[in-house]
């Protein structure tokens, strides 16, 4: 049992090497062109150690068969909660994780390369090395909890790489939208982990594949639906596909790799796992299997439209995922697995020779099937992608907008005046005329004493070297982080919503 | 359609308009048939300091370094205080040694200005320098030890000293109110009546101001950016890239508009009119306005602009804008208009149509953001009215919107001001300005105008309260706040402290502000460019003149071991320095490497010929065509069926693969899942191996498609029917390759002494996942390989016909000689040979020989190519060097795979004499001429205007890209993304990229390129008098020009207004050292000319 432990490791050590680069960066080892090497081989060295422990077990595994559930360490338990730190280690994620971890490998090598002289090679290396390890943590995970964080991991991760030309503001719009659509996913995932604790008392993968089977099929369904939604949002389903495309504002070998290879196929991946609990609930099958389909024929169609190298790449990947989704929901398994893997590695070779894809072509694009080619609607609807992100907007953005809108309403008109807190009152603070808030006692006092000295701080920290460029700068940060603020604002209403109609429902 | 134009005024008018639309744009090729020019080639006919005005002026373009680069090349000793002053020296208006005031000259003042940053602080950091910052304990850290004991040479401390400065400068740049402060109103009625007075008056001026530029180069996108603060760009542009995009697709795409045969305009309308994309945006009205939407694009554009609102005279310019918001794509869309059928493309490419479907959307998504912001619609009237009605809204959102306006307001305000605007959005109709006055008062109040100026917060600025000094002077230039700071650290540097400024009279500040602000920051771009470039240019001369009488084959007494003629291309400078180094009996020469031969080249596998001809300065099409043919032999023709169809058999499974695993459904799936093993052991070997790997493929790719021996067709019967460029003509008849060889050789000035073995070496590049490739490749042959030109004009040169023609012609080629063709790949340092089985077996011994010289030339270049590469340790062997240079061209994670024309700096025309024995760190075009073989200067002419403009065309290509890589490159390529085969975007829906990616420049020295020419004065002067294409490079001084004589090698340099100027050496000479590996052992920084020992002499 002992050396399975070891598999922890392999996105720990990842972690580590975030963390590394990142101390390292603060302590003003890992800056800039002269610490490149540095940061380059930690994450390499990260890349190669993970590889080997999974090969290791891999070999271990081969020879002994391989152990299943391996329980590390009990991670917190309250009452009747429990969650361990433990990995399935079977055939499917053994298998994947050393993939993984080989891509991880080959692209980070490609990496730091490519990279050499961005200014945000540091800051790059840092998103890649969390993105492996959510990457590994959600297919090693033994249990909901555990692949959660690794998932969370690679949501940030992926914010991060798609955000990666921060100073362009398309980048951060692409980056904050593909976050909160994926935050809906993760939405369904803990709705997911609570109903499993609720009805079956464990989180472990094992437990809930055995204890699926003895629920009433109506349950099952609502615990799958919350475990199926993630994967929908995280493989970019439709109708979740829009985020995927925009995820193409990163670098080559990020947003590449990750949002186009590998992280896209995480959803089939999160079902197989659950192929247990799937199986016992038919009507989500065929939803799966709906919307596998839709997936392919949007991505194919769409696909044939587009007229550059990345969006081509990426829906026509968005096509073969979806083609996985139909497997799964035919409940074909077993051949989702083998496509997923194989594609992956397939695809991770194609985007990185992204840039030299004009260069492969010997000869002119097949045309597309003429029953396509004689519909200009089609046509249309393609070049639009069938409207999918417009549509959302209309129906979910603009009204949770109309929303915040009243409520913020309601701050002004009705809790501000209960607070005293008129309008004139608040400019007047804020021209220092009257005290916003008086401390009043010791606590009050040593608050205030508090307030003021990281006010002092603050002042200290960020007024000092504003020079011309670096003062811009930081206002136009400013402008971005209270743009970024009013994005983030909307979606809370929406989420709201969902959970609060969750919460009736059941 | 016909013939579509945008009408503004009339068809004069759109002619008017397309021709300033090439000015403006960028002409970048499509990114396959990328050739360096000058960017602003359509300002070229201004001087060079013009032209970047008025660039900057038509796109916002900045055309200089920042003084920070320039700076820190100051402190890397790439320019020095001589350079400066020599520069300051040649900027006349600038009048440097006039005194600003007292005894302080003007260049004091510069000096200052230019080494150091004097800017003004916004006044948050002015408050935290002068607390936090102890700007007032002591000096500034810029400035030099010995000024600050000037400085402290007063009793009272350093402190004491600043203190005491800061003071006066706080005091001497107060400005007076230009009206009186607001009276102490009776009432609070009256007060609010005078206030709206003031918020009327001064929001009229704002509006005034605004609506002028309207239509010049503010659009309506710009106007409500400033009046709403939405882009609506944002929305637009995914929107018109996925349409363009498809529109001009060459060839990506599998499924593009049906409609586009009527032209982009027509096509678009016919989508958009099923689209019901603009009502999911909840664009107000968008079905009726595409329903009324006249059928073609030359009734739209004028009914559009009618519909602004916009007058007859301002129409062409407001196109104009419209068409530089997107620069890349428009640019494109033009080169596509004047190329039509380029790459076989039928789709037509009318300007007009994309200027129409431009301003439709842009109508569109305009009238969305006055309806939610104004309740109006969009016309200049509607707005215009609108605004008029609510002065103090303006006001607001004009200070909250408009950048020009500066300083920005403070956060409170700015949080008020972004209330209302939220609210107003709200709104259903239109209200009065009643909420809006509130805050306008408080601009007013807290942030006056420089018009309203009531002086009030300069007092803020700084520690020291003092009243207003009566009748203070106007002050000469617009007021710019915490210009007290800029005084307070100019005194410094000065080494004036507060006494001393007092001494020099009460108008000294402000004439020493006076004087700084004439350093205006296109002034300061353009004395640092001149003192760089001064910097190397005494360099190099001082190379070149201490280098005179010192290189071998000046005259050919005797017949070299062996010539060369490489490419002018700088990136040879090295090779041909080793090769003369290691083997001092060669000769090596330089000529475009077209050589002269410019024709259509079909490879032994193209499906069609590709022009190898130059397209800089005028695009040649060739009227000749040469296949590769394989070699007839006992076998050949039966191999080269089977080399067929095992090629045809490889490419369609690549298709299948690299196609198949992109579009459709099953086949993706199948193809995929297939190629996936081997693809992980080929990603493997990619990431540890590139260069084995590359190796291996290339093995198997050869071993599977047979390799097939070749040679080329390029005789024609001598009594063919003329070649013309639309007739084209399979070879040459024996009277044109003599033609052609005859020009070639008397170009370059060998027409007699010929070796036994004379190697015509071509050049190409060769690298993986590299979007501009073709930028690397030879610029002679539009950015593609030069090899088959060097095979053929040595082939043309090896016939007995065209020798005999050639020495009725006087050239006698004797027949011992052979001319033999080769290729040179500048990325990995590796020379393919042709047709050695043609090659006499008596100098086949000699050709072993020189094919190892070259090799080990390529070593030791590949050496000194890697001091750059930081990937490469700075202690390499000559093989491992070049191995690192092999493993980069296979490196698909390589984003530098060479350098290409990078440091490129001078050009060199003469013979290498000149030159040969002096170490010129690849910076040098070589072209070889001989001035003793043409007393009148006719060969040099053509040399001038061709292969002068292709060496300012990448020069230049490489300066703009260099001094702005944002705006006038493409930015970093890590996040490219081809499209359409046309160019790179940054991520999927950008403005399309073009100029030079960040990784190219990286190492490059911005400079203007040193033309030095081998001439007597006289003749180059009558060459300047009678060549336009020439004065115009040189009058506007886009090139710098040098004259050394060829017999005493005296050097002059040619200064416009002036004349021949003799250069004379100064300070010490270049160093010498033994050979070139001495001196760039070990040293990664770029290196000054020094002279090198070895391979100066032929022995």
């Amino acid at each position: 049992m002992m050396p399975y432990a070891l598999v922890a490791l392999a996105p720990l050590l990842h972690l580590l090497a975030a963390l590394l680069v990142v101390l390292l960066h603060l302590a003003g080892r890992a800056r800039g062109e002269a610490g490149e090497p540095l940061t380059a081989r930690l994450t390499l060295g990260a890349c190669v150690l993970a590889c080997g422990v999974l090969l290791i077990l891999d070999g271990l595994a081969l020879v002994q068969g391989a152990p299943g559930q391996v329980r590390v360490a009990e991670w917190f338990a309250s009452g009747t909660l429990r969650v361990s730190l433990s990995f399935t280690l079977d055939g499917l994620s053994l298998g994947l994780g050393t993939l993984v971890a080989a891509i991880g490998l080959v692209t980070l090598r490609f990496s730091a390369q490519y990279m050499h002289r961005e200014a945000g090679f540091h800051r790059f290396f840092i998103g890649m090395n969390l993105f492996v390890a959510g990457m590994l943590g959600i297919i090693l995970a033994g249990n909901a909890v555990l692949a959660f964080v690794g998932w969370e991991l690679v949501g940030l991760s992926s914010w991060m790489l798609i955000g990666y030309a921060f100073e362009q503001e398309t980048a951060t719009v692409n980056a904050q939208r593909a976050f909160l659509t994926n935050r809906v996913g993760d939405a369904g995932f803990l709705l997911g982990i609570a109903l499993a604790q609720l009805w079956l008392g464990s989180l472990e993968w094992a437990d809930i594949a055995v204890g699926a089977g003895h629920l009433p099929t109506l349950y099952i369904s609502l615990l799958s639906l919350g475990f199926v939604s993630a994967a929908l949002a995280k493989s970019a389903q439709v109708p979740f596909s829009p985020w995927i495309a925009r995820a193409l504002e990163g670098p080559t070998p990020s947003s590449a790799i990750f949002y186009g290879a590998v992280m896209v196929h995480v959803g089939v991946y999160l079902l197989i796992r659950l192929e247990p609990v799937l199986s016992a609930a038919p009507g989500v099958m065929s939803l799966l299997a709906m919307i596998g389909l839709g997936t392919a024929l949007y991505g194919g169609i769409v696909g044939y439209a587009q007229t550059d190298v990345k969006s081509a790449l990426l829906f026509a990947t968005l096509t073969q995922v979806g083609l996985m989704f139909l497997a799964c929901g035919l409940g074909l398994f077993q051949l989702a697995a083998w496509h997923m893997a194989l594609h992956m590695v397939w695809r991770t070779w194609q985007f990185l020779a992204a840039p030299s894809y004009m260069h492969l072509l010997d000869a002119a694009t097949p045309p597309a099937p003429a029953w396509l080619r004689r519909s200009p609607r089609l046509y249309t609807a393609a070049l639009q992608r069938f409207w999918l992100e417009p549509l959302a907007d209309h129906l979910l953005t603009r009204p949770t907008q109309a929303l915040a809108r009243d409520v913020r309403a309601v701050d002004d008109n009705v809790v501000h005046h209960i607070m005293g807190m008129s309008e004139a009152r608040r400019a007047a603070a804020l021209l220092g005329e009257e005290a916003v808030v008086k401390g009043r006692g010791l606590a009050g006092a040593a608050l205030m004493w508090l307030a003021r000295h990281l006010d002092h701080f603050e002042q200290h920290l960020v007024l000092r070297g504003i020079g011309g460029r670096l003062g811009a700068g930081l206002r136009r940060l400013g402008g971005w982080l209270t743009w970024a603020e009013g994005l983030f604002e909307q979606p809370r209403y929406l989420l709201l919503i969902v959970m609060a109609t969750l919460v009736v429902i059941l | 359609m016909g013939h579509a134009h945008p009408h503004t005024n009339g068809q004069d008018g759109s002619h008017a308009l397309l021709h300033r639309l090439e000015q403006v744009l960028p002409a970048q090729a499509p990114i396959q048939d990328f050739v360096h020019h000058n960017t602003l080639h359509g300002f070229q006919h201004l001087h060079f300091r013009a032209a970047l005005a008025a660039a900057e002026a038509a796109t916002g373009n900045q055309g200089y370094e920042t003084p920070e680069a320039f700076r820190a090349y100051f402190r890397q000793g790439r320019i020095d205080l001589s350079d400066l002053n020599a520069a300051l020296d040649e900027t006349p208006e600038l009048a440097p040694d006039a005194p600003a005031v007292g005894h302080i000259t003007r260049r004091q003042v510069f000096l200052a200005g230019l080494r150091f940053d004097l800017e003004p602080l916004p006044a948050a950091a002015l408050r935290w320098r002068m607390t936090e910052g102890g700007a007032l304990r002591r000096c500034h850290d810029d400035v030099p030890a010995a000024t600050r004991l000037v400085l402290l040479t007063r009793q009272g401390g350093e402190e004491a000293m600043l203190t005491a400065l800061w003071q006066a400068c706080a005091a001497a740049t107060r400005v007076a109110p230009a009206i009186e402060s607001p009276p102490v109103h009776e009432s609070e009625e009256a007060a609010l009546l005078w206030d709206r007075h003031r918020v009327k008056h001064e929001a009229q001026a704002r509006l005034d101001g605004l609506l002028a530029r309207f239509g010049k180069d503010l659009s309506l996108r710009g106007l409500l950016m400033r009046l709403a603060g939405e882009d609506l760009m944002h929305a637009l542009r995914p929107y018109l890239v996925r349409h363009l995009a498809a529109h001009l697709d060459l060839g990506l795409a599998a499924w593009r508009n049906p409609a586009r045969a009527r032209g982009f305009y027509a096509a678009w309308l016919d989508s958009a009119r099923r689209d019901p994309y603009f009502g999911y945006c909840e664009l107000t009205g968008w079905d009726t306005l595409l329903e009324r939407l006249p059928e073609d694009a030359e009734t739209c554009i004028p009914q559009e602009l009618d519909r602004l609102g916009l007058p007859q005279t301002r129409r062409a310019a407001y196109l104009e804008t419209l068409a530089k918001e997107l620069p890349g794509w428009s640019g494109m869309f033009l080169w596509r208009h004047g190329h039509p059928g380029y790459g076989g493309e039928t789709t037509p490419v009318h300007m007009s149509d994309y200027l129409a479907v431009r301003l439709v959307l842009e109508r569109l998504y305009a009238q969305q953001i006055a309806a939610t912001h104004f309740k109006t619609e969009v016309s200049l009237f509607a707005l215009r009215g609108y605004l008029q009605r609510h002065p103090a809204e303006l006001l607001v959102r004009l200070h909250l919107f408009a950048e020009d306006i500066d300083p920005p307001l403070p956060e409170w305000l700015q949080a008020q001001g972004h209330r209302l605007v939220w609210e107003a959005c709200g709104r259903a109709g239109e209200e009065d300005d009643a909420d809006w006055l509130a805050v306008a008062r408080l601009i007013l109040d807290s942030h006056p105008s420089p018009r309203v100026d009531t002086g009030r917060e300069v007092a803020e600025d700084g520690p020291h309260q003092a009243v207003d000094p009566p009748h203070v002077q106007p002050f000469p230039h617009p007021r710019r706040r915490g210009e007290a700071w800029s005084l307070f650290l100019l005194c410094q540097h000065l080494g004036l402290h507060a006494g001393a400024l007092a001494e020099l009279g009460e108008q000294a500040p402000r004439a020493l502000l006076a004087c700084l602000a004439e350093l205006t920051p296109e002034r300061m771009g353009w004395v640092w460019l001149q003192a760089y470039e001064r910097h190397y240019r005494q360099e190099i001369l001082g190379a070149l003149a201490a280098n005179a009488g010192r290189g071998a084959w000046k005259t050919r007494d005797e017949p070299p071991v062996a010539q060369l003629m490489f490419c002018i291309d700088d990136r040879e400078e090295g090779l041909r320095r080793y090769l003369e180094e290691g083997t001092p009996g060669v000769e090596t020469l330089g000529a475009a490497a077209h050589f002269n031969v410019p024709h259509a080249w079909r490879g032994l596998d193209a499906e069609q010929a590709v022009a190898l001809s130059p397209v800089v300065p005028s695009v040649v099409v060739p009227a000749h065509e040469v296949r590769e043919l394989p070699l007839e032999g006992a076998d050949g023709v039966g191999m080269y069926d089977r080399h067929v169809r095992r090629r045809r058999l490889r490419l369609d499974w690549k298709a299948r693969l690299i196609q198949g695993t992109r579009l459709g459904w099953m086949t993706p799936a199948f193809m995929s899942l297939a190629a996936a093993p081997v693809t992980l052991g080929v990603l493997l070997g990619k990431a540890f191996m590139p260069a084995t790997l590359g190796r291996l493929v290339e093995r198997l790719r050869l071993g599977f498609d047979i390799p097939v021996v070749t040679r080329i067709g390029l005789s024609a019967p001598n009594d063919s029917p003329e070649a013309k460029p639309e007739a084209r003509r399979l070879g040459f008849t024996d009277l044109e390759q003599a033609d052609r060889v005859q020009a070639l050789l008397r170009n370059t000035g060998l027409t007699h002494g010929f070796s036994p073995l004379v190697a015509i070496v071509g050049h190409g590049s060769h690298s993986l996942n590299n979007p501009h490739a073709s930028a690397y490749s030879c610029g002679a042959c539009a950015g593609r390989n030069s090899g088959p030109n060097a095979r053929l004009v040595a082939a043309m040169a090896n016939r007995p016909e065209v020798r005999a023609l050639l020495r009725q012609r006087g050239i006698d080629i004797p027949e011992t000689t052979w001319f033999i063709g080769a290729e040179h790949d500048t990325c990995d340092d590796i020379v393919t040979w042709y047709d050695e089985v043609m090659v006499p077996e008596a100098l086949r011994p000699a050709l072993g020989r020189l094919q190892q010289d070259m090799q080990a030339a390529c070593l030791l270049h590949a050496r000194e190519r890697c001091r750059r590469f930081v990937s490469a340790p700075l202690e390499l062997s000559p093989e491992a060097a070049w191995k690192h240079v092999t493993g980069r061209a296979n490196d698909y994670s390589q984003a530098r795979p060479e350098l290409g024309h990078a440091t490129n700096a001078c050009a060199f025309f003469g013979r290498r004499a000149f030159s040969r024995g002096a170490f010129f760190d690849r910076r040098a075009f070589l072209v070889s001429y001989d001035p003793s073989q043409d007393p009148e200067g006719e060969l040099l002419e053509r040399h001038l205007v061709i292969n002068g403009a292709v060496g300012a065309g990448i020069s230049l290509e490489y300066y703009f890209s260099s001094a702005n890589n944002e705006r006038y490159g493409c930015g970093t390529k890590v996040m490219h993304n081809i499209v359409g085969l046309s160019g790179v975007m940054q991520g999927a829906a950008s403005d399309l990229r073009t100029g030079l990616p960040r990784q190219m420049i990286e190492v490059h020295e911005a400079m203007r390129l040193l033309v030095v020419v081998e001439h007597r004065l006289d003749v180059l002067t009558a060459i300047y008098q009678r060549q336009p294409a020439v004065r115009e490079l040189v009058d506007n001084e886009w090139v710098q020009l040098v004259a050394i004589d060829p017999d005493s090698g005296v050097l002059h340099r040619f200064l416009v207004g002036t004349g021949w100027v003799e250069w004379r050496p100064e300070g010490p000479a270049p160093a010498t050292v033994p050979t070139s590996t001495d001196w760039v052992r070990g040293r990664r920084e770029p290196l000054p000319p020094v002279l090198i020992e070895q391979g100066a002499r032929a022995t």
